[in-house]
C-alpha cells in the first residue's frame, strides 16, 4: 500500500476527513493547530462536503457546540491540547454524561505555570474520571488507526461515550511520519454513518441534560458499565479493522515480554524510544520487555495484569506528575497488580514533563536502577528528569 | 410571517403544559409557554442553567418540544452546534432556541453569546431577565438594577443603597453586533410574539429580552407578575422597543413615564432604598429614556 509522509496533526485530520464529520468546532492552539488549519483548508477547497467547519470563540465554546450537534445527531470531530483541554474540562464530564460519542483529538502539552509548548501527559490524564474513553497513540499511523477506531467504538449502542485520541505534542504532531492513509471506500466500510436511536430530530423530542432526583447514581453507573463495555467492543472491532486494513491492535501493546524478568511500562511516543533501548539491552543479555499503555479508559486491568503477572520487577515510567504523590500511573499499575498471587516489585520514574527528552540513554538508566532495586528488594519512587531534586 | 394583531389570535395550543416545578406566578415560565405557542414542537430549547433549569425533572418534562441543558455559560455555544448538526441532517427547518437568565447572559455566558452574535447564526436567543441569579436565590447579576437589594448586595449600614453598580445596557451591545435585538414584556404579549415570530423568519441571529418578573426575588405577591410586568413598562424601567440594521424603534411610546416609585413600592427588594437611591434611579430611567426617544427611528449603534 503507498505510503504518504505526514505529521500526526496531518493524520488526525485525515481521521477527521475520512470518517466524513459532520460538524467540526474548533479553537487554535498550540501544538493541536495545524491540525484544523488542515481541515480549514481542505473545507476550503471544497474537499470536505458534508461537513460544517466551525471557529468558536474558546475551547469551552467548542466542546459545548461540539454537544449540541451531538444531542442532534451529528459526527462530531474536533481536536485541543493543554490549557484548552482545561477549559473544556467541565463540559466533557457533560459530554460523556450525555453519552454523546464526538471524537477528540488531543495533542498533549504540558500545563501552565511555568508556560511550556512541549509534551508531556498531564493535560490527557487530568481528564481520566470525566467518563471518556481515552486511547493514547504511539505514531501516527496509530493516530489516524485510533481516531477511525475510535468513533466505531464510541458509537456502538453498547458503549455510546465519546472519545479522545491522545499523541505526544511536537514528537508525533510536527513530525512526519510515512503513514497508509486508507481509501474512503475502506472506511465507510469499517465504519457506516452515525444513526443514533436516541438524539433529538424531527418529530422525536427528546430532553438531554436534566436534573434527577434519587437516579444520579443510575446514570453514573451506566457511564461506568458503557466504559466497560467497550473493553469488548475495542477487541471485536480488531479482526474487521485488519479485514479491511491489514493492521491489528490489542488492549495493550506488548513487546519482548515472554521471557522479561524486566517490564518497562510507558505511554505514547516515548515507547518507540525505549523499544529502541530494548533491543540494544537485549543484546547485552538483559531479560527487559516494555508494556505499552494505549488504552487508558476503560482500564483494561486483565490484559495489564495478565502482561505483567510474570514479572520480577517494573519501572512505571510516567510522563506526567500529581505533584504531591508521584507519577499518576504508578499507583494504577500497582493496584492491577495487588490482587496477584506473586507481585512483582514496582518502581515509579517520573521523565519528560515539559519535552525533557526521553533518550534511550535515560531508558537504560532506568533499567540498570530496577535492576538495583530488585536486587536491593526496595522499590523507588524517583523524578528522573533531575539529578536531585 | 405569523402576525398577531390582539389577544384573540394568540394560539390555544400549549407546548407547556402542566406539571412543571416552578414557583406560581414565575415570569420566566410565562414566558416560555408564550413562546412556544409561537416557535411549536420542532423546536430545541437550549437552556443555560438558571431556574427554568427544574422545568424537566427526570423523568418528567412540561414540555412538548426538545430541551438541552448544557452547562451555565454555554447556551450560545451549544445552540450553534445543535444549528450546524440540525442543518448537515436535513433538518434546517427545525428552530433553535435559547432560553437562559441574564447572569448567564450579561455576565458567565457573554463570550458564548457575543461570538454567537458575530457569527450571526440562526437562532433565536431569549434572556428572561429576572435582574439577578435567581435560582440560588437572588443574588446580583450585572443586569441587577440600581437600587435593588440583593443576597449579595444587602443594603448595610456601610452602603444603604444594595446595587451601586449601574446595570449593563445589554440591548445597545447587542445591536452592536448588527442583529435583531428586541426587549418585551409579558404584560405586552401581542408585541413579545411578534417579536418572535419575526425573530423566527430571520435568517440570522436575533436576540430577546425579557423581563422576567420573579415573584420570589423581587418579592411581591405572585397574583401581580403582569401588573408588575406591565407598570415596569410604564415607568420606563423596562421600555419596549427593538434595534435592527443599528435602527432604533421604540414599540411602545409614552407622552409621560409614571414615577418609578409606583414601580418601586411593590416589590420587597426595594424596601428601604433611601430618597437618594430612589431619586438616582429616577435620574438614571429618565436618561435612558431620554435617549431611546432621541434616537426612536434613527441609527442608534
Amino acid at each position: 500500500m503507498k505510503q504518504t509522509l505526514v505529521t500526526g496533526n496531518e493524520a488526525a485530520a485525515w481521521g477527521a476527513r475520512l470518517v466524513r464529520a459532520k460538524y467540526i468546532p474548533n479553537f487554535p492552539i498550540t501544538p493541536q493547530t495545524e491540525c484544523i488549519e488542515t481541515l480549514a483548508r481542505w473545507s476550503a477547497d471544497g474537499e470536505l462536503p458534508g461537513t460544517y467547519f466551525d471557529r468558536m470563540e474558546s475551547e469551552h465554546s467548542v466542546m459545548s457546540a461540539a454537544v449540541g450537534a451531538a444531542a442532534v445527531g451529528s459526527r462530531v470531530f474536533t481536536a485541543t491540547s493543554s490549557q484548552g483541554l482545561l477549559l473544556m474540562h467541565e463540559v466533557l464530564y457533560i459530554a460523556a454524561g450525555m453519552r454523546l460519542p464526538i471524537v477528540m483529538a488531543t495533542i498533549s502539552r504540558g500545563l501552565a505555570a511555568p508556560v511550556t509548548l512541549w509534551s508531556d501527559h498531564n493535560d490527557f490524564l487530568d481528564q481520566r474520571d470525566s467518563g471518556w474513553l481515552m486511547f493514547h497513540a504511539e505514531n501516527n499511523q496509530e493516530v489516524l488507526d485510533m481516531v477511525l477506531q475510535a468513533y466505531r467504538i464510541a458509537e456502538d449502542p453498547r458503549v455510546l461515550l465519546p472519545a479522545m485520541v491522545n499523541m505526544d505534542g511536537y514528537v508525533l504532531s510536527f513530525t512526519d511520519e510515512p503513514i497508509n492513509i486508507p481509501s474512503p471506500e475502506q472506511v465507510e466500510e469499517f465504519l457506516p454513518g452515525y444513526d443514533p436511536a436516541h438524539t433529538i430530530a424531527k418529530n422525536r423530542p427528546v430532553t438531554v441534560g436534566p436534573p434527577v432526583l434519587d437516579e444520579y447514581s443510575i446514570f453514573r453507573a451506566q457511564n461506568h458499565v458503557a466504559s466497560r463495555n467497550a473493553l469488548n467492543v475495542i477487541e471485536e472491532v480488531q479482526d474487521d479493522f485488519e479485514k479491511i486494513f491489514g493492521r491489528r491492535y490489542h488492549l495493550v501493546d506488548e513487546f519482548m515480554l515472554e521471557d522479561a524478568e524486566l517490564v518497562l511500562v510507558t505511554q505514547g511516543s516515548m515507547s518507540t524510544t525505549a523499544k529502541a533501548a530494548i533491543l540494544e539491552m537485549r543484546d547485552e543479555g538483559i531479560k527487559v520487555g516494555l508494556l505499552r499503555l494505549r488504552i487508558i479508559r476503560p482500564w483494561p486491568n486483565e490484559a495489564v495484569a495478565g502482561a505483567l503477572k510474570d514479572a520480577k520487577a517494573i519501572a512505571v515510567i510516567d510522563r506526567n506528575v500529581a505533584p504531591g504523590k508521584g507519577g499518576i500511573m504508578f499507583p494504577e499499575i500497582i493496584e492491577t497488580l495487588y490482587n496477584l498471587d506473586r507481585r512483582p516489585l514496582v518502581s515509579g520514574f517520573v521523565v519528560g514533563l515539559g519535552g525533557n527528552p526521553q533518550t534511550e540513554n535515560k531508558v537504560k538508566e532506568i533499567t540498570h536502577k530496577l535492576m538495583d532495586d530488585l536486587a536491593a528488594g526496595r522499590p523507588r519512587m524517583e523524578w528522573n528528569d533531575l539529578e536531585e531534586i | 410571517m405569523q402576525e398577531f394583531k390582539s389577544l384573540k389570535d394568540i394560539p390555544e395550543q400549549d407546548y407547556f403544559t402542566g406539571g412543571s416545578s416552578a414557583c406560581a406566578g414565575c415570569g420566566p415560565s410565562l414566558g416560555l409557554k408564550l413562546a412556544l405557542k409561537v416557535l411549536g414542537p420542532e423546536t430545541i430549547i437550549i437552556n443555560s442553567a438558571g431556574c427554568m433549569t427544574l422545568l424537566p425533572l427526570y423523568p418528567n418534562t412540561p414540555l412538548k418540544a426538545s430541551w438541552i441543558h448544557n452547562a451555565i455559560e454555554n447556551a450560545a455555544s451549544t445552540a450553534a452546534g445543535a444549528r450546524h448538526g440540525l442543518d448537515m441532517m436535513g433538518n434546517g427547518d427545525m428552530n433553535v432556541v435559547v432560553y437562559a437568565g441574564d447572569g448567564a447572559t450579561y455576565d458567565i455566558g457573554f463570550a458564548s453569546l457575543s461570538a454567537a452574535a458575530a457569527k450571526n447564526e440562526r437562532i433565536i436567543y431569549i434572556c428572561y431577565n429576572n435582574q439577578s441569579y435567581g435560582n440560588t436565590g437572588f443574588q446580583w447579576s450585572t443586569a441587577t438594577p440600581y437600587g435593588s437589594e440583593t443576597k449579595t448586595t444587602p443594603r448595610g449600614k456601610e452602603n444603604p443603597t444594595g446595587t451601586t453598580i449601574v446595570n449593563k445596557d445589554m440591548l445597545k451591545i447587542m445591536g452592536a453586533h448588527r442583529v435583531y435585538a428586541a426587549t418585551a414584556s409579558l404584560a405586552y404579549p401581542v408585541d413579545f410574539l411578534n417579536k418572535l415570530s419575526r425573530a423566527k423568519e430571520r435568517d440570522g441571529f436575533s436576540y430577546i429580552e425579557l423581563l422576567g418578573a420573579c415573584t420570589a426575588g423581587w418579592n411581591y405577591d405572585p397574583r401581580l407578575t403582569i401588573k408588575i410586568s406591565k407598570l415596569a413598562v410604564r415607568c420606563g424601567m423596562w421600555p419596549l422597543y427593538e434595534i435592527e440594521h443599528g435602527m432604533l424603534t421604540l414599540n411602545k411610546d409614552f407622552s409621560e413615564l409614571k414615577p418609578i416609585d409606583e414601580f418601586l413600592k411593590m416589590q420587597g427588594r426595594y424596601r428601604a432604598l433611601p430618597p437618594d437611591g430612589v431619586e438616582r434611579l429616577q435620574a438614571l430611567i429618565n436618561e435612558h429614556w431620554a435617549e431611546l426617544k432621541e434616537y426612536n427611528k434613527q441609527r442608534y449603534v
